[in-house]
């Protein structure tokens, strides 16, 4: 049993370390991606769909078409849009 | 005193502060939930709420609170005080109060639905506090980019062996950009290339120093050798004052500077700011981590680099200038800032980490355990200017890390050019962060008001010519302390609303209340304290002797100082007046929402 675990020790402080030097290289570039892509996103969505913010831009059938392929993205973009922000939201 | 028993000093406080105290507030105040559903869950976005591993956010919050703090302000506190004193406040610093702020500003957060500082001041304390917490926040700001500029382009203009490397830096950063996001090229390749270029550049800059060195000097020619600004700096000739000239290679890099910080600010984040920060970070973290390891080995494989060389006591109040003040209290516990307590983590902690946190058991580990580490970064500072006594603060912290570095056998000019890069790069990383934030903050507030500042060019050009005007204008020494004091503040003001919240919801208080009340009355002393200094010791002589830019860099500085401390006794009576108002009646806590089911 003790030869089992010492492998499973071992790969979780490799694991361990592999995560602590992603999150110092690389976390904050992936979520700078994810940022830019959610806000293009939204500003798509914001422009097809703003009538759920009670901002009508593009006319209801369009919309409409486009609905189903929003929808996965609705709820979390109303948040993201609706969310009360201040200055010191830039630095995260 | 050696290094070795130093490390083992930093690593026992280490485990000390955070399994002897920080585990028992963690355990019997905050009383994390592992079921209670945090910020990250309830209100996943999948970009600025993000559940994430706690390894993960470990490394990025210590990423993100690792800059020029720990580093210079050791540097700095170990030259007018000593080494001892520097270390003690180091050490007792961070078991008592730097990890409390770090952790308890990322709890406050993620129990109030990852609000930010200001939006919790707004709701628990009042409207007005939230306003008067911009004002702060904006000045402490400049306050940052004035100190890290003036560093920066003054090791560049006086270090020529570093330049080569840092532009080699920016060049493979750009190039990784276009690799990644362009090229589609691999992150492992990708990786080695730039970095592997960067450090064969960062190794050649002791070769080519000489390049920069004609140039500095052919830059200077431009004005015959006359200086661009003098004024009286009561730390030049050993700290008995005199005049100090800033010569136009002084003004060169720091445009340079200032020009990357404006690429940093406008430009996308993934074609410079994200990949410069990226290359930046493997030759920070190599230097960091050999120099540590280093140091502990330094006693057996190099004693030459391992004994500490400056005094370890040099006087409760050295002088500085012909009639300034520099008392140990308050001014050592704003001299050195992140490496014991810092208002930046709290800042960033309540809006960048405690927004992805998974799991309520993760705080502590996160926000504790980032600041724990960041101790250490700010004792290997300490070591390596107490070891390589020699020249400026921070050519000393070069040599020292150099001579660290070296004990794994590379030769100590390549090692000290290293350390040199190491510092210049952290200090970057963060300021070109500042300026982003500046520009928006500015376009924010004024926007409305001065239609030109909606402008992104417009409003980091404000802010560029703001920061030089500190730059061109004060003494360092008081930019450094005024930004320590500020920041310090900053952390206070964080931990007097962790003591309101706390409070409020009716759980213990002290671990909080007792460090925000050292912080708020030393900070608040140390800001009048840094005033009189520039009053009596650049304001004064430089008006005599009829030097304009000198005085307005000076007054500038003097209404900043008072400002913030106008500003911070605003916030701290508001918040008085919501501690007695929350030990009256606590207010009712929010019901938690489950995590699952």
């Amino acid at each position: 049993m003790a030869g089992e675990d010492r492998p499973t020790r071992l790969g979780k402080l490799r694991s361990t370390f592999k995560d602590i030097v992603y999150g110092m290289a690389s976390h904050e570039m992936a979520r700078s991606a994810l940022r830019t892509r959610a806000s293009m996103e939204h500003l798509f969505i914001l422009i097809t769909m703003g009538d759920l913010l009670g901002v009508p831009i593009l006319p209801p059938y369009y919309s409409l078409r486009l609905l189903p392929y929003v929808t996965p993205q609705i709820s979390s973009w109303k948040r993201r849009m609706l969310r009360e922000r201040d200055i010191t939201d830039v630095l995260g | 005193m050696n290094t070795f028993v130093a490390v083992l000093l930093g690593a026992l406080t280490v485990y000390l502060a955070y399994t002897g105290y920080a585990r028992r507030v963690d355990r019997k105040i905050i009383q994390p939930d592992p079921n209670r559903a945090t910020p990250a869950k309830l209100y996943m976005d999948g970009v600025d709420f993000i559940p994430t591993n706690r390894n993960i956010l470990y490394g990025y919050h210590f990423k993100s609170i690792a800059a020029a703090g720990p580093i210079v302000g050791a540097i700095v506190a170990a030259t007018l005080w000593g080494w001892l004193p520097a270390l003690i406040w180091l050490i007792l610093g961070v078991s008592f109060m730097g990890w409390a702020s770090d952790y308890s500003a990322i709890v406050l957060s993620v129990r109030n639905e990852g609000n930010s500082l200001s939006a919790v001041a707004h709701r628990l304390i009042a409207p007005r506090t939230r306003i008067i917490l911009f004002v702060f926040i904006f000045f402490y700001l400049l306050l940052i980019v004035g100190a890290f500029v003036g560093i920066m382009a003054a090791v560049m203009n006086g270090a020529p062996q570093a330049p080569f490397g840092i532009i080699m830096l920016t060049a493979m950063g750009v190039l990784l950009g276009q690799m990644l996001y362009r090229w589609r090229a691999g992150l492992v390749g990708a990786t080695l290339l730039t970095v592997g270029v960067t450090l064969v550049a960062i190794l050649l800059g002791p070769q080519v120093q000489g390049i920069f060195t004609s140039l500095n000097g052919a830059i200077n020619a431009l004005t015959g050798g006359q200086p661009v600004v003098t004024y009286f700096d009561p730390t030049a000739a050993g700290f008995k004052g005199a005049d100090t000239k800033i010569m136009p290679s002084f003004v060169f890099w720091a445009l340079a500077i200032l020009a990357f910080c404006y690429a940093g600010s406008v430009l996308p984040i993934w074609r410079f700011a994200q990949p410069v920060v990226y290359v930046g970070f493997w030759i920070t973290a190599l230097s960091m981590v050999l120099g540590l390891v280093g140091a502990a080995l330094a006693p057996w494989v190099k004693p030459a680099v391992a004994q500490f060389t400056i005094p370890a006591f040099k006087g409760w109040n050295p002088p500085l200038g012909p009639s300034g003040l520099m008392p140990l209290w308050p001014m050592l516990f704003v001299t050195i800032a992140c490496g014991a307590i810092s208002g930046w983590h709290a800042l960033f902690g309540s809006v960048g980490t405690a927004r992805q946190i998974e799991n309520e058991t993760d705080m502590l580990p996160v926000g504790g355990g980032s600041m724990l580490t960041e101790f250490l970064l700010g004792l290997l500072a300490l070591l390596a200017v107490s070891v390589g006594s020699k020249g400026a603060p921070v050519a000393a912290f070069a040599t020292g890390l150099g001579g660290f570095i070296s004990v794994f056998g590379l030769d100590i000019r390549y090692a000290t050019s290293l350390a040199f890069v190491a510092f210049i790069v952290i200090v970057l990383v963060v300021t070109q962060l500042i300026f982003r934030v500046m520009r928006v903050t500015l376009t924010e507030w004024l926007g409305e008001a001065i239609p030109p500042l909606r402008s992104q060019q417009v409003s980091s050009l404000l802010s560029i010519v703001l920061a030089l005007l500190l730059v061109l204008t004060g003494t360092w020494i008081y930019l450094w302390q005024l930004f320590g004091g500020a920041n310090q503040l900053m952390a206070a003001l964080a931990l007097l609303l962790v003591t309101v919240w706390l409070v409020s919801v009716g759980k213990s208080w002290y671990y909080a209340g007792l460090p925000m009340i050292f912080m708020y009355v030393t900070t608040m002393a140390a800001n009048l304290v840094t005033a009189y200094n520039l009053y009596v010791n650049v304001f004064t002589p430089n008006i005599a002797a009829g030097r304009p830019l000198p005085v307005i860099g000076a007054g500038l500085m003097v209404l900043v100082a008072l400002l913030l401390v106008v500003a911070a006794a605003f916030i701290g009576y508001d918040g008085w007046r919501a501690f007695a108002r929350y030990q009256r009646q606590p207010a009712r806590a929010p019901r938690p929402a489950p995590a699952r089911g």
